[in-house]
Order: C-alpha cells, then structure tokens, then sequence
C-alpha cells in the first residue's frame, strides 16, 4: 500500500462515524446473502456479534500505518477464526462483503480509489489472518 | 541498510498461496492422499510452497524429507534420492542382479522404522529431471504411505509416470499456480519491507514482474543490495530503475555477479554438490560469508537438519551454465575425495561420491556402477544403462553385466553391438540363470533387431545344449517356438510347444507370446483369443522381467486372433485401447503393432482410407523406432490399401520402400498380398495371379491357413478364377467364420448361384466386411440378371452401392464390373479392363499369353453385352459406372 491509500482507508472509516453499526449491520446481510452457510459458524447473538466487528475493525484500521501493531491484531484474530473453523476462500468472500457494505453506507464517496485502497487493506489483513490462522493450527495439532 | 530489514527477510513472506497450504493440509490429514503436485511456471514460488508445507509438517510433528532433481544427480540411479535410502543400497543376489523391488521394500521398512511409523513428508523438487529409479522409488513409497510426497513440476515439462499414475489413481492432490495478483504482489511488498511504499515503485514492481514472485524476490533484494530501494519515515522508496531486463536468468546472474569471490565460491559449490554439511562449510568457508549470503537470500540454512543448499534451484542452473568445465571438475573431485576421507564406509552416500565422479568426467566404483545400472534396467531407463555399463573398464565386465549391456543396446537398436556384447558375454563364466537370459536376448536380436530368423535358431538350439534345468530349459523351448512363429512358420511352432507341460508362469507367458498367433494363423482363432488372454493374466501376475516381451504384446495378439476370427468390431475396440495405452506407456513396439493391426482390420472392413492413415502411421513409428521386421509388415499393408484404392503409383512407392529392407517372415504370405494387389492396380493381371497362387502355396506349406484362405479368395475377386474347392478345405479346418464366408462367396461363384452369393454377402456384411460384402452383391447382381430376374438383380445391385458407399473410395475390379451390372466373363472384364485403358488387341495378346484372334473374340462379345461399338464407347460405359 501506499501511505497515501492507508490515509484514505482511514479517513473514509472516520467519515462512517455513527454510522458504524449500520455498516456492520450491512456487512452480515450481505455476508449471509452470500453464502448461507456461513451462519452456522457464528453462534453468539448477531446484534453482540455486529458489536464486536465494529470494535474489531476500529482497531485493524487505526493500527494499518504500522505494521508491527497490525501484525499482533490480525494474527492472533486469524488464529480465532481458525478455531471456529473458517478456511482461506472463505476469506474472499468476506471481503466481498465487506467492500459492498461500506460502498453501500458511503455511497458516492465509496469512489474508485477508496475502494482500491480498500481492496489493498483487505487483502493485508486476510493475508495476515490466514498466516496467523495456519500457525495457530500448528501448534493445536 | 540490508541489516535493518533482515529480520523481515529471513523468512521471505507467502502471500496468495494461502487456499494452497490448506489443500496441502486437508491431503496430508485425510490419509486418502498419497501425495500433493505442484505444477507452475519456473518462479512462480513451486519451491517456496513445497518448504512452506514442509514447515507446516514439521509443525505438525511430521518427520520431513527434501529431494531435488538435477542434471548432476540423474547421472547415476537414485543419486538423486540418497537421502531416503536408509535401508542401504541393496545387495545383488546370486545371480548378479540386484532386485530393484527388494531394495525398495527394504528401504520401506528402514523408514518406517526410523520414523516409527509416521509418514515422511518428502519433497521431490523438479521431479522432471529426477532419474527413472529415483521416481519409482519415489512412486512405491507414497503409494505404500511411507512418505507423503510433494512433488513440484515446471509447467512444459514431461511428468513422470509415477505421478501420471498415482493421478489417475486419485491418490494425489494437484495445485496449479499462477503468478501474483496486483493485490497480493501489493501485500507482498508490504510484508517483505514491513511498511508502505510510494505509488511509483509500487508500479514499477508489478510493471517490470508482472507478479512472478521469484522475480520480485530478485529484484527487492537485488535493489536493497544495491541502494535503489530506501527507507524514509517508513515509507520505502525507489531512488532508481529497476533492471530492465525481462530475464529471471539475467537477473539472478547480475545478483551472483555482484558477489565476492569467496561468496560466489560457496554458491558454485552448492550449485555443483548441495546440499552439504553446515559443519563442513563453517570449517571451509571465512566467518561471515555464509550469513552474508543467507541474508541475501542466497542459500538457505536448514538448522534442524543442519544442512546447507541453495535458496532457489534456478540460482544452481545459472551457476553451473556459467562455470569453466574445468573448475567443475575440480570442485567434484575434491568433494568425491573428501566424502570418501570423512567416511570410510559410506553407505548410500556412496551413490552422491559416484554421482560427482561421473559429473566429473571420471571413474567410479565398477560395482556402484553395474548396481546403478540395474536400477535403471529396471526404470526402463536403458540409454543410463548404456552410459553405466559402458563406464565399467574393460575386462572387468562380468557375463550379467554384459548382458545389461546387451539388452540395453537392444533396446535403443544399437543391433550389431547387442549382438556383438552378448556373444561375448556368452564366453563368460556365469550361472545357467545368466546363460539362458543371454541367449534368450540374443536370439531377439537377431531375429527383431538384425532380422536373421535363422541366426536366433541357431543360438537358441546352442543354448538348449547347455541349459538343460527342467524350467530353465522349457522357456528355451519355448523362445524356439516365438522364432518360428514370428519368422512364419506356425505349424512348426505349434509342434515345438506341444513339447512343454504346464511350465512355470514365466514359460507360460513365452509361451502365449508364440502360441497365440500361431494358433490363430493356423485357424485355431478361438483358442487364440484363449491364450492371448491367460497369457496377458500370468504376464501382469508375474512382474516385470527381463527378456519377456512387454505385457501389451498378449493384447496385440489378442488383436489379431479376433481379426482372424472375423470379430472385426471387437478387435477395432481393443486395439484402439491398446494403441492409447501403448502410446502413454510409451512402448514403440506396441504402439506399431496395434497402428498395424487397425490397418489391417480397417482393409478387412473395406475402409481403405483408414487403412492407409493407419499404415502410414505404423510404418513412420517403426522407421523411427528402427523395429526392421514390423516396418516390413507396415509397408506391405500400405501398398495393399494404395492398390485397392487404384492408386499403382503410391503402392509401388511403399514397396519399393519395402525393398530397403530386410526380408521379415512373420505373416511373409499375407504380406504377397501387397504385390499381387499392386499388380492388379497396374493392370498386370497375368502377374497378379501368379503372385497370388505363389504365396498361397508357400502359406499352405506353413500351415498359414488364414492368410492361404484370403490369398485364395483375392484371385477369386480379382480373376474369377475358380478356387472354391480349397477355400471349402480351409473353411472346415478353420474356427473362423470370416474364412467360411470367403468359401462361401467362391462356391457362389463357381455354381453362378445368385442365392448363395448374396448369402455371401449378408456374411460379410454381418462381419463387418463392407467391401468384400458389396462384392458378393454386385456378383448376385450378375447372377439375377444371367438368371432373368431382372428385380432381383437391380435390388442386389442397390445394396451393393450402397456397402461400395462406405469403402472410402475403394477401385478393386469385383465392384468396377459389378457396378456395371453386366454378365461379363473373368477373361471378357479382363481384356475389357486392358482395353479401356487404350491397349492394344496385339499388347493384350501378349500380356495375357493368347492369340490376337481370341482377344478380339472377347473383346466383341463384351462390345456386344456393353451396347458398345468403340473402344472409345468401352472406355465411356465403364466410367460411367465405376
């Protein structure tokens, strides 16, 4: 990434503002809408579930200019993910979520480059998760 | 500068392989896998994925394993695999052999054993260049669940059997990859430099790799090293261009170029020997200059198997392309000599000493070498066998050692030298086991390799002199039996074999090599099909072998006992069959055989195009293989479809090629027919005919009796003439019902009787016969009209059309005149055939050995039954009709 787009990831995150749980209200249904599937893998109640991915985000996307700090947030919430038994191309499909429910919250200024840096961002994070993820694995077998 | 980001470049990050890794993990834990490939471009990351899934084994509590194929190691049998041969190299049994499947079970129990049982994780790098041996082992160990294996592949080259196998076995999972994303090269770079970096290099990096991750491993390193690549406030810049070049091979060697003599020293001798002891390199090598390279991720230290390699199998190749011969050879030899010094007992290592004395252009140990050699034998590598065999100093080649080397050179149609190497090698002290293998293999030179029948009875006679062991000396009566009936003598064969018992499963199998044909020759078809069929079974239950034939030979006779059978679809189907797997197991013999054999079924059925395309095929493949005999066989049945379909020129063409090489007698009389047919598309009748009774005779005088029925039956076609009276013989001493059609069709015509020739047809047409069918019609046709029943005859002519229809352009006389529909005489069609093609009465006269008077007589009567008044007019009503 450029610090240029890890600004703008930043910066169109700040502009959600109250917004934020609408967004990840957005990101289930379009994550399920997806692949029905995958809501078996989330057993807590969804509202306490939308909760904690709003936390969760907040930290990944204050953390993105440095990547030690990004590194100790996504490894060890892959390796929890892992345990819950979500596999690499599920991670494609997260993303796709993800991206649609921000363009819908943000609308026009979900533009072209906020949503390539975003792509950018994602792809760190899943990357970084899966590492963790694998690693975890590891050690638990 | 390089310090500060070293941290982050001791593991170069695995970015977009993630889905990869879990295929990996998901195959390792199902226990269905006996393995995982790796197929991809050179740099895609194969190797890097292959040490990723080792790590994660290892993780896992998984015993691992790394091999890797070079040119160097495919010098000698599995040199390329020393390090799992932990049962020893094996020891060569009495007879001199050393047993390739013993010493892989015994290497099996050694593992299993070392790792207690658990799987041993084994990646074969480049298994392409990995020697034959070295991949079987490789195969038998995953499959019995010794190892499990993970094998990276270069996208273009040739996958080895094992892997094709354990394939289609569904025992292996395969992953492809591709190059990187933009966005994972984009991460890639993140993670390598550990933070952001400026839009512009950004793109410089996927314009100039277009995400080959080898590539941007080179280039990010290769521009820290030298400066181009800066760190500012944590964002990485590009303060120059990158390198141009769009060459993995020039990149890496500018890299290597850069280094310090003492670097590059290193890197040459693990490009030439890795991987090699770290304790060894510490000790060898000035401080400093090992971890210089490993943080220029130029080798790679594996700490837990304290062994030291290179980082990239690329980086080797580049070395050794650009290294002197000389420097090479020195390095060898110095390793060779030190390995040996170190370790007075070597063990396998024995095999990585021999490996770099051969690289070396030197001599190794006779006995690794004639070990290695049976290894490869073993492979069905034979030119490694040769190069082995041929290393061994003279006079200390023992007799199983020449017969190694006989086979060998067999086998790569090196004839005059087997034959040589083998006699020698029989004036050798050698077991009785040895001795009858030697003249076994030398009778199939000369009669497959040098074409001399008579020469491989002789040796076969003289062997049966010396080995006289109740089942040594059966499969010698047995090879005595394949001589004469490949040499065309099946009747005799026959006899030979009634000789034997039940023999041991070995015999059994020579046996239906030899019997089989013979049988089917002789008209026994059913009991053909019969023995082709046990004989295929005792072949697969027996293993493989030296100087047997290969298995595909029971399902080529198979072939031709159905054709002889008249089951012309079956046999189509199951040389088809034969033919695909013939062509993956690569086996040329086969592969001519069965193109032969669809020939020779499609000429039966009347599709002469097909013949000829099949033909062609099989004379090419036994031209390139160097099989004389079977080329003779091929040409002969090209020359008979070109004569079928009219074309004297390119039948002439194909004998005459024919005649460049030696004389072949296995189904001698069958291939006459090819010159009587020749002659009659040149219109040579008189010659035809004589062609045809010659080779007939010469068929009856070896019991052919299939070939004599067909040889009997074309003059029929051809001449009219009458040979019905020994087409019925044949017919009763044969099972076939193709041949009892061909009696048929001959007493029709004989008798005139229009009923029994379009029974004659329906025969043929029920075998599938189409031409010979439309034949018998068109001769109904004539025996209707003759006998004034005109509907009858125009019905029979339809029909007969109609199976001309689908002969694929077939010109042989028994349609010309029947298409005609005209009651013709043999001699009126004759001389009006001459006639037409503007010959004179006196030309025809002498052709056909008559008077001018009797030509002339002919000749009116056809003008007469014709409505024809010109041998202008002639020319017309044939060509309006044919």
């Amino acid at each position: 990434m450029t610090p240029e787009q890890i600004t703008l990831v930043q910066s169109s995150f700040e502009r959600l503002g109250p917004q934020l749980p609408a967004m990840a209200a957005r990101f289930y249904q379009e994550l399920f809408g997806r692949d029905p599937a995958l809501r078996a893998l989330f057993t807590t109640d969804l509202a306490e579930q939308q909760v904690r991915f709003a936390e969760k985000l907040t930290e990944i996307v204050r953390a993105m200019p440095r990547l030690d700090d990004l590194l100790a947030h996504t490894r060890a919430l892959g390796a929890r993910h892992s345990g819950y038994g979500v596999r690499a191309p599920d991670y494609q499909t997260v993303g796709e979520a993800l991206l649609d429910a921000l363009a819908a919250v943000l609308g026009d200024h979900f533009d072209a480059p906020t949503r390539q840096a975003w792509t950018l961002a994602y792809n760190l994070v899943a990357e970084t998760m899966l590492e963790g993820a694998a690693s975890a694995r590891r050690i638990g077998t | 500068m390089l310090a500060d980001v070293a941290i982050t470049l001791q593991r170069w990050p695995i970015v977009g392989r993630r889905s990869e890794l879990e295929a990996f993990e998901k195959a390792l834990c199902s226990g269905e896998y006996a393995g995982l490939v790796i197929h991809g471009r050179p740099g895609v990351g194969k190797t890097r994925l292959a040490d990723e899934c080792r790590l994660q084994a290892a993780a896992a509590g998984h015993p691992t394993e790394r091999v890797a194929g070079s040119r160097t190691t495919a010098l000698l049998p599995l040199g390329a695999v020393v390090a799992l041969l932990a049962g020893g190299l094996g020891r060569p049994g009495p007879d001199g052999q050393v047993d390739a499947v013993a010493l892989f079970e015994q290497t099996r129990r050694a593992l299993h054993e070392r790792h207690h049982g658990r799987r041993l994780v084994t990646i074969a790098d480049d298994v392409s260049l990995l020697d034959a041996a070295s991949v079987a082992l490789l195969g038998y160990l995953a499959a019995q669940e010794t190892i499990f294996l993970i094998a990276t592949v270069r996208t273009g080259e040739p996958v080895p059997d094992l892997v094709t196998g354990l394939w289609r076995d569904g025992r292996l999972e395969r992953v492809d990859l591709g190059d990187l994303s933009r966005a994972h090269l984009d991460t890639l770079l993140h993670l390598a430099l550990g933070g952001p970096i400026e839009a512009g290099a950004g793109r410089e990096f996927w314009a100039v790799t277009r995400g080959n991750p080898l590539y941007v491993r080179e280039l990010v390193l290769g521009a820290l090293e030298s400066g181009a690549l800066v760190e500012r406030s944590g964002v990485w810049h590009l303060e120059d261009r990158l390198p141009s070049t769009t060459r993995l091979q020039d990149l890496v060697e500018q890299r290597i170029g850069g280094l310090s003599a003492e670097a590059r020293s290193v890197i040459e001798l693990l490009a030439l020997c890795q991987p090699l002891e770290l304790g060894y390199l510490e000790t060898a090598v000035p401080p400093g200059v090992l971890e210089l390279l490993e943080r220029a991720g130029l080798v790679a230290i594996a700490v837990a198997d304290q062994e030291v390699r290179l980082a990239h199998p690329l980086h080797g190749e580049v070395v050794r392309a650009a290294m002197p011969r000389s420097r090479a050879r020195a390095i060898l030899l110095a390793q060779a000599g030190r390995l040996e010094a170190a370790t007075p007992d070597p063990g396998p290592a024995a095999l990585r000493i021999a490996v770099w004395r051969l690289d070396a252009g030197g001599r190794p140990d006779p006995a690794v070498l004639v070990r290695g050699a049976h290894l490869a034998r073993y492979a069905h590598d034979f030119r490694v066998v040769r190069r082995l065999i041929e290393a061994v100093p003279g006079g200390q080649l023992d007799a199983a050692g020449a017969l190694l080397l006989g086979e060998a050179l067999y086998e790569l149609g090196a004839f005059d030298a087997s034959e040589r190497v083998l006699a020698s090698g029989q004036q050798l002290p050698s077991s009785e086991h040895v001795a009858l293998r030697l003249a076994v293999t030398r009778a199939k030179n000369a009669q497959w390799g040098l074409c001399q029948p008579e020469a491989a009875l002789a040796i076969n006679a003289a062997a049966r002199a010396v080995v006289t062991s109740p089942p040594l000396a059966e499969e010698l009566v047995a090879d005595e039996a394949s001589i004469l009936t490949f040499s065309g003598r099946p009747g005799r064969a026959l006899a030979v074999l009634e000789r034997i018992a039940g023999g041991d499963r070995r015999t059994r199998v020579v046996r239906a090599i030899a019997g089989a044909p013979a049988l089917a020759m002789t008209g026994r078809t059913g009991d053909a099909v019969r023995v082709a069929e046990d004989g295929f079974t005792d072949h697969a239950a027996l293993g493989d072998d030296l100087a047997i034939a290969h298995p595909a030979m029971h399902i080529v006779n198979q072939v031709f006992a159905l054709t002889e059978a008249g089951r012309l679809a079956d046999a189509e189907r199951l040389a088809r069959a034969g033919a695909e797997i013939a062509a993956s197991d690569r086996v040329p013999i086969a592969q001519i055989f069965f193109a032969a054999n669809l020939g020779r079924v499609a000429t039966l059925q009347g599709r002469l195009a097909t013949a000829r395309r099949y033909y062609a095929e099989a004379a090419g493949l036994a031209q390139v293989h160097r099989f004389a005999g079977p080329r003779q066989l091929a040409l002969s049945g090209l020359a008979l479809a070109h004569a079928m379909l009219g074309d004297a020129d390119g039948a002439g063409q194909a004998l005459a090629e024919r005649a460049t090489g030696p004389a072949f007698g296995f189904r001698g009389p069958e291939q006459q027919l090819a010159d009587a047919w020749t002659a009659i598309a040149a219109r040579r009748p008189a010659e035809a005919a004589q062609r045809f009774r010659d080779a007939a005779a010469q068929a009856a005088s070896t019991a052919h009796r299939t070939a004599e029925s067909w040889l009997w039956h074309d003059l029929m076609r051809t001449s009219g003439q009458d040979t019905s009276a020994r087409l019925r013989e044949l017919a009763d001493a044969c099972d076939s019902p193709l041949i009892s059609a061909r009696a048929r069709h001959a007493a029709g015509a004989r008798a005139r009787d229009a009923r029994e020739l379009a029974g004659a047809a329906a025969d043929f047409e029920a075998l599938g016969a189409l031409l010979l069918a439309a034949e018998a019609a068109a001769g109904a046709a004539e025996a209707f009209s003759r006998a004034g029943d005109p509907r009858a005859a125009t019905a029979a002519l339809r029909r007969s059309s109609a199976l001309a229809g689908a002969c694929e352009g077939a010109a042989t006389p028994g349609l010309v005149h029947g298409a005609a529909a005209v009651p013709l005489s043999g001699r009126e069609r004759e001389i009006v055939m001459l006639a037409a093609e503007g010959m004179t009465s006196k030309d025809i006269a002498d052709r056909l050995f008559l008077s001018v008077r009797t030509v002339n007589n002919h000749l009116q009567h056809a003008y007469t039954k014709l409505g024809v008044s010109s041998r202008a007019g002639l020319a017309k009503a044939l060509g309006s009709t044919s």
